[in-house]
Order: structure tokens, then C-alpha cells, then sequence
């Protein structure tokens, strides 16, 4: 058992990583379909597009990039399949530079694909891109055309039909922000006193420590936080839409459902690792002072 | 058996690329990060140009620029920005940057004080006239957020009153460092759940004919 101990304080660091790609490995491969616990953010976040009424207009805006997609991606699909199962009208924008747009055209390309019934420019509509996030959101408060002239395709705003009616801010039900960095936290702080829309944060794990804060003052609606959060989600969307189950169950696609089966093992090695690794050094310290002694 | 396509061999090389670096530093990770670096950049000037200079200064200015001819101030800042790289004419460049600066000032100092200051005091007076959760909870909040600013007031010396005090507030900063950390793990594995998820699910398992 010594020699074990000893072993371990000597261990390689690349042994560690190469466990820890087979503990995520694994559940990929074999999928465990551990069981997700809704916290209470995710549910206010649910509950709050529950409450929304048929054609209401919910503004998703791709605030992440490829870095932290396996994050955000499946809170942004997510949302938007509960937005066409609420029949809510959505508004796609993007305003992290670094992918964003990338991100948002096959987020809505994979929801155009699983609701072929869905119109373009009448159920949803996708503005793309624009720089400088906080100026953009500025004017969106005040005039969401003079922020994005035209959609994605590049049609003026004032012909598509989503659009009529929806001349800012004021007019979008809720915001819901899948984000990483600070372009969220400026719906919050920024947008939200400005006009007063419901703000929805989907932030990456890193950050979703300080959104608790917004929460507890009101600030946002709700959260999901990082892969987590998103796994919270489906599972909620899941059991509200029985529908979802199909999908849910049988696709290849990644899920964070799936992703959070990965997640549970390598958390518990990692703990193993912490454990064996601190019961290792007390030892190897205490032999060290009787050695002195 | 369907192989996938050349894309998704270039994306999984580089993933393992990139990855190959936990197992010692090597030309292939060297090779993915230089072109990581290199097609972000070359991806950001094209998006900027694409969808914010073509639909916002541009186009507008070809198309009307009767209404539109006040989008030449902007137009004019941008370029004065790029003068800093002519040494003697390069001061021009502050004057553009001064107006960035301010601009950006009053926004963040509004979004600072409407956005975060009044609205987390506000959330931190809470009343104590019942005893329930709530209350308990609140004092909590209040508790952490008194010794933590005593541990942060450094323009007087420290008392064995306010020493025990600012001892406190290390707690509860250290308790909401290691929420930190692990969120911060959490999301770092997340990351690479997507990466194998990608590799086994979009690369080998079409290779083996499973997909």
C-alpha cells in the first residue's frame, strides 16, 4: 500500500489526463442516462417562456463563439424548440464576433430541419451580425432596424413580417442571451434598466457564479448555467413536450443530456484523484518528517 | 459506410493537433495554433466587413447619400484610428479615440451604477421583521457583504475588531472562489465533451460505418 502511495505522489500527470479521456470517452460511447436535477433558475427560466402567450416575440441573441459551443449550443436549441412548441415568434441576433453568426445560422438550420413547419421571416427571423455589442444593443433599445438595416439575407427589416410591430426593445417579450463573457451580463445591466424586458442568461459554467447575484436582485428571470443548466432544461422541455422524448432519446446529436452523463464520471474522477492525491502527500510528508526525526 | 467528408477530417486533425500538446509541446499543436490565430483574424476583418461597414456605412451612402451623409463623421473616425500607423500625422488618431473613450465611458459609467450598484444594494437592505428562510438568508447576504467590504477597506489599519471581521469576509471570498473553481471545471470538461463528442460521434463512428 506504501509503495502504491508513493507511486501516486510521483505519479505522471499524463496518466491523469488519460483517464480523464476515457472517463469522458466512455459515456459517450455507452450513454448512462444519469438522472438531471432541475435547480431553481432553470425552472424560472422555463416556467417564465411557459407563460408567454402565442405570438409573443422572444429575441435569442448568439453571444458565444465555437470556445464554449458545447455549452451554449444546446441551451439555444433548447430554447428555440420551446419557442416553436409555445408557437412564440423568435428573433435571431448575434453580437460575439469570433463565430457567433456561424453558430446562430445552423442553430436555426438544425430547428428549420426538426420544424419544417416553421415560417421564415413570420414565425422567425435572423438579423446576423454586428459589431460593437454594447452600441448595438444601445440602439436596439431605441430602434431595432438601426442597429440591423437587414436581416441576414440581407431583406430591410421593415419587409419582414415578424418585424412589423416590433419596432425596439419594448416591443420583444423576453431576451434570452446564451453567452459567454460579458456581452450577456450588458443585457442585464445595461438593456434591462433601459427598457425593462425580461432578461433569460444561458452563461458558460465560468461564468455562472456572478449571475446568481442577478438573480437573487430580480435582475434576470432566470438561468441556465453552463452544460448543466442546458441538461436541466431539455430535461425539463422533455417532460412538458412528451414529443421531445423521441428526439431527446434517439438522436446521434449531441445533447447536454448526454454530455452531462460525461460530465458525472469524470467529476467523480476527479474527486478520486483529489482524495488519493491529498492521502498521498500527508504521507509522503509524514514519512518525510519521521526521516528528519 | 459512409466516410465523412474532408472538413471533418481537417476539424478532427486539428483537434488532436491541439490536444497533442497535454502529451508533450510538438510541431502539429504549434502548426493548429499559428492557423487557429491566423483564420480568427482573417474570419473577424470579413465579418466586420460583411455585416457592420457593407449594411451600415457603405451601402447606406451608395444608395441615398442625400439622407445618409452624416455616416461620413463615423466613416472618418474609423479611418483616423488606422493613422496611428503614420508616424508623423499619428496624434490625428487620439482624436478618434478620445471619442471612443468617452463614449464608451458614459455608457459603462450608467450601466455601472443603473445596472449594478443600485440594483444589488437595493436586493442587500432587506427587511428582518419576520423570522423565516428569507430572513436568515438575507442576513447571510448582508453578513458577507459587510466583512467582505471591511476586508477590502485598506485606508485604516486593521483592529481586532475589524481584523476578526475582514477574517470573516476571507470565508466567505474563499467559499465563493471554490464555487468558482468548480463551475470553472465543470465548464472546461464541458468543453471537452464537445471535442470527443465530436471526434467519436462526427469522425469514428461514420468511419466504422456506424453512423
Amino acid at each position: 500500500m506504501a509503495g502504491f502511495f508513493e507511486r501516486i505522489v510521483h505519479l505522471d500527470r499524463r496518466w491523469i489526463f488519460l483517464f480523464v479521456l476515457l472517463s469522458v470517452a466512455a459515456p459517450i460511447i455507452v450513454p448512462i442516462g444519469l438522472p438531471v436535477d432541475e435547480t431553481a433558475p432553470t425552472r424560472a427560466a422555463f416556467d417564465f417562456i411557459e407563460s408567454l402567450h402565442d405570438g409573443d416575440v422572444v429575441l435569442i441573441s448568439f453571444d458565444y463563439g465555437p470556445s464554449s459551443a458545447p455549452e451554449n449550443d444546446p441551451m439555444a436549441e433548447a430554447v428555440m424548440r420551446q419557442c416553436a412548441l409555445k408557437k412564440l415568434r423568435f428573433v435571431v441576433c448575434a453580437l460575439y464576433p469570433l463565430g457567433a453568426l456561424g453558430l446562430a445560422n445552423n442553430v436555426v438550420a438544425e430547428i428549420e430541419g426538426e420544424f419544417p413547419d416553421l415560417r421564415y421571416g413570420v414565425d422567425y427571423a435572423n438579423l446576423g451580425y454586428k459589431d460593437g455589442a454594447a452600441a448595438v444593443m444601445r440602439r436596439m433599445g431605441e430602434d431595432i432596424a438601426g442597429a440591423f438595416p437587414t436581416d441576414v439575407k440581407g431583406t430591410p427589416l421593415s419587409q419582414i413580417p415578424i418585424m412589423k410591430g416590433v419596432h425596439d426593445l419594448r416591443q420583444v417579450k423576453l431576451v434570452f442571451t446564451a453567452a459567454t463573457g460579458l456581452i450577456g451580463e450588458w443585457w442585464i445591466t445595461q438593456v434591462h434598466p433601459q427598457v425593462g424586458v425580461p432578461v433569460i442568461i444561458g452563461p458558460t459554467a465560468v461564468s455562472a457564479p456572478k449571475y446568481y447575484a442577478f438573480i437573487n436582485s430580480g435582475q434576470i428571470v432566470g438561468m441556465l448555467g453552463g452544460m448543466k443548466g442546458a441538461a436541466e432544461f431539455e430535461n425539463l422541455l422533455r417532460e412538458r413536450y412528451p414529443q421531445m422524448e423521441k428526439f431527446y432519446k434517439t438522436t446521434r446529436a449531441f445533447t447536454a443530456t448526454k454530455g452531462n452523463d460525461a460530465q458525472t464520471v469524470l467529476h467523480t474522477v476527479i474527486l478520486l484523484f483529489l482524495l488519493l492525491g491529498n492521502i498521498a502527500y500527508i504521507r509522503h510528508r509524514a514519512a518525510a518528517a519521521r526521516g528528519k526525526a | 459506410m459512409h466516410l465523412p467528408h474532408i472538413g471533418i477530417w481537417i476539424a478532427a486533425f486539428l483537434t488532436i493537433s491541439s490536444l497533442s500538446f497535454l502529451y508533450k509541446d510538438n510541431p502539429f499543436f504549434r502548426f493548429a495554433e499559428s492557423l487557429f490565430a491566423g483564420v480568427s483574424l482573417g474570419y473577424y476583418v470579413g465579418i466586420v466587413l460583411n455585416q457592420t461597414l457593407m449594411p451600415n456605412l457603405i451601402a447606406p451612402m451608395l444608395e441615398d447619400f442625400g439622407q445618409n451623409w452624416d455616416l461620413v463623421v463615423p466613416g472618418i473616425l474609423g479611418v483616423l484610428l488606422y493613422m496611428r500607423y503614420a508616424p508623423k500625422i499619428g496624434w490625428v488618431s487620439r482624436y478618434a479615440l478620445a471619442i471612443y473613450v468617452t463614449y464608451y465611458i458614459g455608457l459603462d459609467f450608467t450601466r455601472r451604477l443603473h445596472g449594478e450598484v443600485m440594483p444589488q444594494l437595493a436586493r442587500a437592505i432587506q427587511p428582518l421583521a419576520s423570522l423565516d428562510s428569507t430572513t436568515l438568508y438575507s442576513l447571510v447576504y448582508i453578513v458577507g457583504v459587510f466583512s467582505v467590504l471591511v476586508y477590502f477597506f485598506f485606508s485604516k489599519e486593521q483592529g481586532p475588531i475589524t481584523g476578526r471581521i475582514s477574517r470573516l469576509g476571507i470565508w466567505f471570498l474563499m467559499i465563493s472562489f471554490g464555487a468558482a473553481f468548480g463551475f470553472t471545471v465543470m465548464g472546461r470538461v464541458a468543453l471537452l465533451i464537445g471535442r470527443l463528442n465530436f471526434l467519436i460521434l462526427d469522425w469514428i463512428y461514420p468511419m466504422i460505418g456506424l453512423r
